[in-house]
């Protein structure tokens, strides 16, 4: 019987991110800024800590982060527009009830601008191309009620040729099969309800594949396991109804055996820093899973179940029952 | 002795922006002096739009500092071609910060965007050799691999690129016979980007592919990736589980055979093997399920025995299977 989920102290970590500004990490760290501040929020409402961060000053500090040339949202006040971060923005207001803020159909506009040709999404203007960021506009496309403005045939055509001889699915056409990559196309074809695209079965056994004697996860074959695939493998199994062919027992154990039992936050393996990064993905595996005292996560959006629910964008994934202790 | 522009007369005509210059933080910020100074100097660059030599160097020491700012990236490449500056050169100066920070998405893009510029196969075949050192160092970088492939792809040579590739997943694997990352390569050389010269016999290929993957698999059987890989090749190319039944059974008992004979085409397990081998086993069941009839009973007791005895960890999976194939039976 290992630790149970420390909740509290959890949440004080979170909030404490925000104070320890002293430090070269920290602003290391600005470009996933805006990042950061979607893994804590949406931690804390799993952990039915909504009010743990001040809604107003977050709200600031998101409109802090807009960029009027672009019309998108950079990721720290004085950084370009990136789709990533306007995904994060996006999901910070729907979360905090303040979608009203958005200019949305200029959001829309540099969210579409950045497709290319081949289908996939670019990340700014500089040009990187990778899956990730085509579920990010579907995502967010979705959430600002304008996915019908998307070319779904060409955004759907890219991810067919991402698929791989293992079912998985890569970074871009001829890349190798990587859960996060996994868990970004899966989500993005439930969003467009073509997920007759996937090879359930087979993509379902290569993420069962995925857990270790340890319990724990990793991304790809013969590589370490992670808290974070807790997060991606999951949801993408949760997608294709398949979470019970992973033992929850051995992934819970190993998700809380990576808390940091004293100053709070989760890490990628036990015994390591933790980080918010961790910290969120930890947490909504633990949701997935069924554990006790969590609230229901949407495992294609990565937010409150309930959020998603409203806005009538759930799709049909299954999660574990939530326990009652 | 200072290494601050700050304190450098080359930079006394730049007016450097302090982080937050007309905004509101949730709360201040202190971080290192150095990078404090670096980052204000590019601020103040990026404002004005200067794109000169002293500006290459300060974005080099941005990104040194940080390689993940991308803005310093973004900044450095527009630079890097208003001044024409030798792109051969400018890989080479990268190639040290690749190796530095190869974990780094940017610093992949930005060699793509310098390669994409210099558009020559010469280029391409020499990037080739610097990716080899940079997997020497961490053999499943996964975006190094990914550019490896979009290299091949985009400037497409048989010759000059395509032509090395095999022999260098072989070499790999010699050293790793595990690396996931190598085995895909693989099957993405010879299978999924067309058809590589010399392998235009489909069959032959395919057999060469079958025996390098038995052999592969002979040496270390408890190996997933090679085991996905002949199951790849098999289903790619619409060839029946059945035909290597004679191969995987072997593997699926406790003990090697008491044999001397030796069957190339067959490979048994190396001495020492660990058996009975889990990925066999599934095969084995994946094989007389395919037959179907009544060799779908011994599929279920092989599924029995790994949800049971030896591989528990994905008992539930194993039942489905069970389940399902009654189901249809």
């Amino acid at each position: 019987m290992g630790p149970a989920l420390d909740i509290p102290l959890h949440v004080k970590y979170i909030q404490s991110l925000g104070e320890n500004k002293d430090d070269l990490v920290y602003h290391l760290t600005a470009h996933l800024r805006m990042n950061a501040v979607y893994w804590g929020l949406t931690a804390l409402l799993i952990m039915k800590h909504k009010d743990a961060l001040d809604r107003d000053e977050m709200i600031d500090f998101v409109m802090s982060c807009w960029d009027d040339e672009a019309g998108g949202f950079g990721a720290h006040p004085d950084h370009d527009a990136h789709i990533h971060s306007t995904l994060s923005a996006i999901q910070i207001l729907v979360m905090q009830n303040a979608l009203d803020r958005v200019d949305v159909p200029r959001v829309v506009k540099f969210i579409l601008s950045l497709q290319q040709d081949s289908g996939v999404f670019a990340g700014d203007q500089w040009g990187e191309i990778d899956t990730r960021f085509l579920y990010i506009a579907v995502n967010a496309l979705s959430l600002l009620g304008h996915l019908h403005e998307l070319d779904v045939e060409k955004t759907v055509g890219y991810i067919r040729r991402c698929r791989n001889f293992d079912g998985g699915f890569g970074a871009r056409e001829g890349a190798e099969s990587h859960a996060s990559q996994v868990f970004v196309c899966v989500a993005a074809l439930a969003i467009l309800d073509r997920l007759e695209e996937v090879d359930q079965d087979m993509l379902g056994w290569w993420l069962a594949e995925r857990q270790l004697p340890n319990g724990g996860l990793n991304g790809r074959p013969e590589k370490l396991e992670d808290v974070c695939y807790s997060f991606w493998v999951l949801s993408a199994m949760s997608i294709l109804n398949k979470v019970p062919w992973i033992n929850a027992e051995k992934l819970t154990a190993f998700i809380l055996s990576a808390q940091d039992p004293e100053q709070g936050g989760i890490a990628d393996r036990p015994g390591d820093q933790p980080d918010v990064f961790h910290t969120i993905f930890g947490v909504a595996g633990l949701s997935i899973l069924g554990y006790p005292g969590l609230d229901d996560l949407d495992p294609v959006y990565c937010m409150p179940a309930s959020v998603i629910e409203s806005l009538g964008l759930r799709k049909g994934w299954t999660a574990l029952p939530r326990r009652q202790v | 002795m200072s290494d601050l522009l700050a304190d450098d007369s080359e930079w006394a005509d730049v007016v450097p922006i302090r982080q937050y210059e007309n905004v509101n933080p949730i709360a201040p910020i202190f971080y290192s002096e150095e990078y404090k100074d670096a980052t204000d100097y590019f601020r103040g660059v990026v404002k004005t739009g200067e794109m000169s030599p002293r500006v290459l160097k300060l974005t080099e020491r941005v990104i040194r500092m940080n390689p993940a700012h991308y803005t310093a990236w973004q900044h450095r490449y527009k630079t890097v071609m208003a001044l024409q500056v030798s792109l051969e050169d400018e890989l080479e100066l990268m190639d040290e910060i690749a190796t530095m920070f190869l974990k780094t998405y940017q610093v992949w893009h930005h060699r793509r965007l310098i390669l994409t510029a210099l558009n020559s196969v010469d280029a391409a075949a020499r990037e080739l050799v610097f990716l080899k050192t940079v997997l020497e160092n961490d053999s499943k970088n996964y975006h190094t691999w990914s550019y490896r492939q979009w290299i091949l792809v985009h400037f497409n040579d048989e010759e000059r690129l395509w032509a090395g590739e095999r022999p260098y997943v072989e070499e790999l694997l010699e050293e790793d016979v595990r690396n996931n990352s190598a085995w895909h390569h693989r099957f993405f050389v010879v299978f999924s980007s067309g058809v590589r010269a010399g392998d235009e016999d489909r069959e032959q290929t395919l057999r060469r592919e079958l025996s390098f993957a038995k052999e592969k698999i002979a040496l270390a059987p408890n190996n997933l990736s090679a085991w996905n890989y002949l199951r790849g090749a098999l289903e790619h190319t619409h060839t029946p589980f059945t035909t290597v039944t004679a191969f995987v059974e072997p593997y699926t008992a406790s003990e090697p055979p008491a044999t001397d004979v030796v069957d190339l085409d067959n490979p048994l397990p190396s001495a020492g093997a660990q058996l009975p081998c889990v990925a066999a086993l599934e095969f084995l069941a994946d094989i007389y399920e395919e037959e179907g009839g009544e060799k779908t009973a011994k599929a279920v007791e092989i599924w029995k025995l790994l949800a049971n005895e030896k591989d528990t960890m994905r008992k539930k999976y194993w039942e489905h299977r069970i389940r399902d194939a009654l189901q249809k039976a």
